[in-house]
């Protein structure tokens, strides 16, 4: 046991705050990205036992990120969806009010844009962009092909940038 | 396109986060996924088992489960094994927000037990 809390107190120094700006730009406000990077966390030290080390740490990791990150978002759709109201707007809502978010206008345009794309290319887009995360790293985690990545990476780019020059028009 | 958010965290945040997630192990660890809705998916799919045997011996075989609006609930009974638990793994028909929405208000289970239903695995 003492050695599971050793490695598990190495998993946090090593990914915490990584980890905390991956989630952070898919949920989009401080608030939320420190619970779920809690509840993250917890998921982690449960399943350390069984980590049988078939993935890399490394990977094994991201993917309990990743898929809470995505399990997160849904339960947030399906209780917006329980609410009659759009998780978009909700999301949207949510990031204006974020006390920690002090960026321009363009950024904040560039938040909303992204909290409007389906879940999966936000991922996928987050990690390439943001994280700088290689295709072949981003499969490995999600289970993705490369050529499915690349193609739901460039849809992403897309929707973004006519999402962003539209917010520009409108102004 | 600019890599830069914006976004920012509280002063010594990331060493405040470090210290709490370290405290993890010594804390008591919830319930799985597993443990908290089997007993809920149990209940609700033995009243569907009720409410489809009563149908049946009162003559009403002609409405539809689903007219009924019990077809989630009767097709996680049919997942019901001897032991009367559920294999949570055995719902391929919750798959779009409004099955969901449509499983949730039949069944009255609060959205934070579906938790971990999706994007699960053998971590």
């Amino acid at each position: 046991m003492e050695n599971l809390e050793q490695v598990f107190n190495q998993i946090v120094k090593d990914y915490s705050e990584r980890l905390y700006w991956h989630v952070r730009r898919m949920v989009g406000t401080h608030e939320d990205a420190d619970d779920l990077l809690q509840d993250i966390f917890l998921k982690i030290w449960t399943a350390l036992p069984s980590f049988r080390g078939e993935a890399q740490l490394y990977t094994w990791v991201w993917r309990i990120a990743t898929n809470e990150t995505l399990n997160w978002l849904r339960r947030e759709r399906v209780r917006a969806a329980l609410r009659f109201q759009s998780i978009d707007a909700e999301l949207e809502r949510r990031i204006l009010a974020d006390p920690y978010f002090n960026g321009t206008d363009a950024q904040r345009e560039l938040f909303k844009a992204l909290s409007r794309l389906p879940e999966k290319q936000r991922q996928v887009f987050v990690m390439r962009w943001w994280d700088e995360l290689s295709y072949e790293q981003i499969s490995a985690i999600t289970g993705t092909s490369v050529g499915a990545l690349k193609a739901s990476y460039h849809i992403a780019q897309e929707k973004l940038k006519l999402n962003l020059s539209q917010a520009e028009v409108s102004k | 396109m600019t890599k830069k958010t914006g976004i920012s965290v509280p002063e010594g945040y990331f060493a405040k986060l470090q210290t709490r997630l370290q405290s993890i192990p010594g804390q008591e660890v919830k319930p799985t996924a597993v443990q908290k809705v089997a007993p809920w998916l149990a209940y609700a799919a033995s009243l569907a088992v009720l409410a489809a045997l009563g149908n049946f011996i009162f003559g009403r075989a002609a409405a539809t489960e689903e007219e009924m609006g019990l077809d989630y609930i009767s097709y996680l009974s049919q997942s019901l094994d001897p032991d009367g638990q559920i294999e949570l793994m055995e719902m391929p028909a919750l798959t779009e927000e409004d099955d969901i929405c449509s499983f949730l208000i039949a069944s009255n289970i609060p959205v934070e037990q579906l938790t971990e239903l999706d994007y699960e695995e053998d971590y």
